[in-house]
């Protein structure tokens, strides 16, 4: 080893002689080798409290900071001026000496040298030219096949106009390591399966995604004949294309009607509803049909339940006045059809009685600026700023000055019952350790400290170039028809994270801006689109696919729509707690009504904005409730309801079974089906048993997965 | 219609239509790589809720300052030097048989983290809720039999999802109700009025049924019944299976060595009665939730409301634990049975200004006994007024993998995210602490 330092030496002395401008460049030169090595990576010196009492920015966010800690830290001890070769940050990752990181590059690793020389020309801050931007290629490539070795590259562009190949100083990490193999070393990537994949590329603070898209079949496919109704199914099937996977049909009438029913309003369409769709020759009747939903009053409550789920509304149970007054103006917004970015201005600027003024309760839903902030981003950008809290985002361009930023805009927020601006109001920044300054996240400092910093960010964030508004609610909506979001967490956008369909949703977002931020126009346009009516059932072929939408998603109701669905069907209001004899579930305002019922069918608190309820599995003690508890048993036989009713009326059991059908699952049964509910009846021997059996077919048709889901 | 008293596996075979392998063959797979030679086939957690005071359990300072020092003296045990608070004279007893972590530290002070670091041996993170031991374990065994694999006794506490980002399915399943009261019942255990276990077995049948025909058009089984349902119809058709929940069965001398009269929300004895009856019976986690150790003021009061009263938080853990320990014990369980006794952290070694101790994560203690353990012995020791572990510190993740190394389990098995990302069992650079394994 002596030897090959030795020779370094020689190496490097010449270098140092030369002109100035070829001194190695701190910013540019060494700090991409602490990122590429992984020394500032959070699981090492980049994380909170450091190593070894050896603490470096995540993924150098800090360069001025790491220089100190690097040169100046433990007496310097860590640079050797007299003996380059002996400075720490050579020993250590070279495993010279014990390091707890263990061995990283060996003495005539580029990286090596490169810090040796730097030490060598006076370890000094010394820097030449200032990162313009990083081009990460290919951004995107479309292979045949798997196994294929794809050369990934990185070019950094200076502000002097000058380039330099930057690969071997990128860190590739592929989004699932089992999907995708990479070779740091020589920055090839293998693909080892067919999909959609995501190779993120880091290099210094520029971070991107490289996608790669091979067919996930050898079969070729021919998607012509499918239909396209609007913009939505062009850009899924040229996917589905690529992706070579065959599609499922369009769902039967049946299915089409009880899931728009549900995703519109909510609630299961009543059986003349149904027959009249299905008996109407009208080739429009589709877009008939969810004009009608669009209009009722079922669509403004449903809706004034979903965006109340995202507002959290409701996380203050000790306040029923306030949050009275807050359903009732989401449910006015909703009613009106008033834009989303009218409703975002309108919560962002609220002050005042949050008994009288609706919008106020905004700023009671969270306690504290820093978690108005997060809630804010997650809210309306899309985007988890927490993450930023404690260090500057590992995975997106937030910085802890972006958080603290954003967070001193609500810290002159007042949130009593009266929530009202303050004079004054900070909090730190723990980077600097001194009250933050306010800031437009990503963008741009407040420089007016006296003025309410909240009309800044509303004007920034509901203007029509804002990159994450439209996409943010867009997505949630797309989500909350599709079952899943084009971004998956609905809100976790970012760059390392990019949408499936990422024109679809650029697209969808423009619409959306385009019909004046409005619910309707653009829920109407993912309604009437082909791949929402498609069906769930899957072909051989396409059975994997949970996100290409080559057959629908099958989705769990929710617990409020499932609870008001029995009770429905039992033809029996349930009762909750100080409220009338049959208020719906979706229309609690408080998410905390006391309900076993609603509990076991597992709503949603609001200390989260509540996603993806995506298992219709609803554990144990759910289904012991089903099989013995009251939720379905106490009103299957009342004498008020569906099933006496039809029993006083003397139904014949077939028609008994047909109408059950029709309520529930908005389609008659097949002719399979009739013949093994015959029969069951043909077993029964006397009328009372032919009922029992019926209240046993009811009650098996509410517990179903079939009925528990859209 | 026969009566099934035979175990369902689910699928209509009348109509040739299976229900699919809901349970997944990953589980399977998974686990054959999981599993190391496990020393202990089951684990009671007695989860003491809101965080024990180390300083009048197991980790006395009677040298220290009063201030330090507490109201409470301490007392010696079988094992030479080492002693505990006063209230645990039972323990005292048995402490050939128990070891105590003295060192555990954490540097989260509370509840909902400190809870969430303990049951899941990771620091709670905004991108993923973990899941605690017992779900993981339930996920990576095979259920055998009709009882859920992981059971809180009488209800898990609030403060943690349980299941994480496994499925719901492996979360615990709380029992519910007061072990202590003479009817005790397992909540919707029993069949509703009117409706035999006949016409429970129509209904699933029906309901696979409906299902089955609503799947029929699929390559792939899109619908398939719920298998909790037919888990939950297993459990309480299962005459055998529901009798672990009849404490009435146990002789009331043990009931009451356990202790029974604990006073007001105090139900540990019966809990813990009831965790040896469900762990005989093949059950692999139980937590038994103990609350109310949360004490911001008078701490005097966890052993006793009242001079004569026997029925404080301390005197009944100890009582609960020792009769425990003893039980599994005399009935050959104790090797193949790890007991823990912890909370989400340690109380602040001076005492504050309303006579109690406030949250103190830097240091506490954790006990363990069985399941193949080295009993009497401690590991690790705090220093002179409890405030920090003096030797040998030992965080949640260590103790998380420690645990699950007993129960066969290696901790640097891969668990998968819903959106399928690789996650151990438990983090990485996580220790096992030698001594006890």
């Amino acid at each position: 080893m002596k030897q090959t330092i030795a020779l370094l030496t020689a190496l490097t002395c010449g270098v140092a002689q030369s002109s100035a401008s070829d001194r190695i460049d701190f910013l540019n030169d060494v700090m991409p080798v602490l990122t590429k090595m992984g020394c500032n990576a959070g699981a090492c010196h980049g994380s909170a409290a450091g190593r070894g009492n050896f603490n470096l920015s995540l993924y150098g966010g800090n360069p001025q900071a790491d220089y100190e800690a690097i040169v100046r830290e433990i007496s310097g001890r860590r640079i050797n001026l007299q003996k380059p070769e002996e400075s720490l940050i050579i020993l250590k990752p070279t495993f010279a000496i014990d390091h707890g990181g263990k061995f990283l590059m060996d003495d005539d690793h580029e990286g090596t040298q490169l810090l040796l020389r730097w030490i060598r020309e006076g370890a000094e801050m010394v820097t030449h030219r200032e990162l313009e931007r990083v081009e990460f290629t290919p951004g995107s490539r479309f292979i045949e096949q798997a196994d294929v070795d794809i050369q990934l590259h990185a070019e950094a562009f200076y502000t002097d106009g000058s380039s330099k190949d930057v690969t071997p100083w990128t860190v590739f990490s592929a989004e699932d390591s089992s999907a995708v193999r990479i070779d740091n070393d020589s920055a090839v990537a293998t693909p080892l399966r067919g999909g959609r994949h995501i190779i993120t590329a880091r290099y210094l603070d520029s971070v991107a995604p490289i996608e790669i898209v091979i067919p996930l079949s050898n079969e070729p496919i021919d998607l012509a004949g499918q239909s396209s109704r609007n913009f939505i199914d062009d850009e899924v099937l040229s996917l589905l294309a690529k992706l070579r996977l065959p599609v499922s049909p369009q769902a039967d009438e049946s299915t089409f009607i009880r899931r728009l029913y549900l995703d519109l309003t909510g609630r299961l369409p009543e059986p003349d509803k149904v027959m009249a769709y299905l008996e109407n020759q009208d080739q429009n009747k589709k877009e008939e049909l969810i004009d009608e939903l669009l209009r009722t009053e079922a669509f403004n409550e449903y809706w004034t339940y979903k965006l109340a789920k995202w507002l959290r509304m409701g996380t203050d149970p000790n306040d029923e006045d306030g949050i009275a007054t807050y359903r009732l103006w989401l449910s006015k917004q909703i009613e009106k059809d008033v834009g989303y970015n009218e409703i975002a201005r309108n919560l962002i600027l609220a002050t005042g009685n949050t008994h009288d003024v609706g919008p106020a309760n905004f700023y009671r839903t969270v306690d504290g600026p820093r978690e108005q902030a997060e809630f804010v981003s997650e809210l309306f950008m899309g985007s988890r700023l927490r993450c930023a809290n404690c260090h500057n985002h590992p995975l997106d361009k937030w910085t802890q000055d972006d958080y603290h930023g954003l967070a001193s805009i609500f810290s002159k927020i007042e949130s009593a019952q009266i929530v009202r601006v303050k004079a004054s109001g900070d909090v730190i920044n723990p980077r600097t350790r001194e009250p933050a300054m306010a800031r437009i996240p990503g963008e741009y400092y407040l420089k007016d400290k006296t003025k309410d910093g909240r009309e800044d960010l509303v004007e920034w964030l509901i203007a029509d170039d804002n990159p994450y508004f439209a996409k943010a609610i867009v997505n949630r909506l797309w989500s909350s028809l599709m079952g899943r979001g084009l971004v998956e967490p609905v809100d976790d956008m970012r760059t390392t994270n990019p949408a499936t369909h990422p024109v679809l949703l650029d697209r969808l977002a423009e619409d959306f801006a385009a019909n004046g931020y409005r619910i309707r126009p653009i829920l109407k346009r993912i309604a009437s689109s082909a791949t929402y009516a498609r069906s769930s059932n899957t072909l051989p072929g396409n059975t994997e696919d949970n996100r290409y939408y080559s057959h629908a998603l099958r989705r769990p109701l929710e617990a409020e729509v499932l609870a008001d669905a029995i009770s429905y069907v039992l033809n029996i209001p349930a009762k909750y707690q100080g409220k009338a004899n049959g208020q719906r579930a979706i229309t609690l305002a408080d998410p905390y009504t006391p309900s076993r019922a609603l509990d076991i069918l597992g709503r949603c608190g609001r200390e989260e904005s509540c996603e993806g309820e995506t298992s219709i599995s609803g554990g144990l003690t759910r289904n012991l409730h089903l099989l013995n508890g009251e939720l379905i048993n106490a009103r299957i036989s009342l004498e008020e309801g569906r099933l006496a009713r039809l029993f006083d009326a003397d139904t014949a059991p077939m028609d008994i079974i047909d109408e059950l059908y029709l309520v529930a699952l908005s389609r008659t049964p097949g002719s399979a089906e009739r013949r093994f509910w015959r029969e069951q009846l043909a077993n029964m021997d006397s009328v009372e048993q032919q009922q029992r059996l019926l209240e046993d077919f009811m009650w098996s048709l509410l517990a179903s997965s079939t009925f528990n889901s859209k | 219609m026969a009566r099934r008293d035979f175990v369902r596996v689910g699928g209509l075979t009348a109509l040739g239509l299976g229900l699919g392998n809901f349970l997944g063959l990953q589980r399977l797979v998974a686990e054959s790589k999981a599993q190391l030679s496990p020393r202990a086939k089951s684990c009671i957690l007695i989860w003491l809720d809101g965080g024990p005071s180390h300083l009048e359990s197991f980790d006395p300072k009677p040298d220290a300052p009063k201030e330090v020092r507490g109201p409470m003296t301490s007392i010696p045990t079988n094992l030479n030097g080492v002693r505990l608070g006063e209230c645990l004279e039972n323990t005292a007893a048995i402490m050939d048989k128990v070891a105590i972590v003295r060192s555990m530290t954490s540097p989260l002070g509370e509840h909902q983290f400190g809870a969430h670091y303990m049951m899941t041996g990771y620091k709670p993170s905004p991108a993923l809720v973990y899941p605690t031991m017992g779900a993981t374990l339930a996920h990576l065994r095979s259920q055998i039999g009709v009882l859920p694999s992981n059971i809180a006794v009488p209800a898990f506490p609030n403060l943690v999802s349980g299941s994480g980002y496994l499925s719901g399915s492996v979360g615990p399943f709380s029992v519910g109700g007061d072990p202590r009261s003479h009817d005790f019942k397992v909540r919707d255990l029993d069949l509703y009025a009117g409706i035999d276990l006949a016409r429970l077995d129509r209904r699933l049948e029906f309901v696979e049924a409906i299902d089955a025909f609503e799947s029929e058009k699929n390559a792939s089984n899109s619908t398939p019944t719920d298998p909790d349902l037919v888990r939950a119809y297993n459990l309480l058709a299962n005459p055998e299976a529901k009798r672990a929940f009849t404490l009435s069965d146990e002789p009331e001398a043990l009931r009451h060595s356990y202790g029974w009269l604990d006073s007001g929300n105090n139900n540990i004895g019966q809990s813990c009665l009831l965790a040896r009856r469900l762990v005989e019976r093949g059950v692999p986690f139980v937590t038994v939730n103990s609350s109310g150790w949360d004490a911001h003021a008078d701490i005097i009061q966890l052993k006793a409301r009242y001079s004569t009263d026997k029925n404080g938080l301390l005197p009944s853990l100890d009582r609960a634990f020792s009769t425990l320990v003893r039980d599994l014990s005399d009935r050959g369980m104790l090797n193949e049975t790890l007991v823990v006794v912890m909370g989400e952290f340690g109380r602040t070694p001076r005492i504050n200004s309303n006579a109690g101790r406030d949250h103190w994560p830097n240091c506490f203690s954790v006990a363990l006994a069985g399941g193949g353990i080295q009993g009497g012995q401690v590991v690790g020791s705090s220093d002179s007024l409890g405030e920090f572990p003096k030797e040998r510190p030992v965080t949640p993740s260590d103790l998380a993998a420690t645990i699950y190394t007993l129960l066969g389990i290696d901790p640097a098995t891969e668990l998968q995210t819903p959106d399928g990302r690789p996650v151990r069992v438990t983090p990485d650079g996580s220790k096992v602490v030698s001594e006890l394994v």
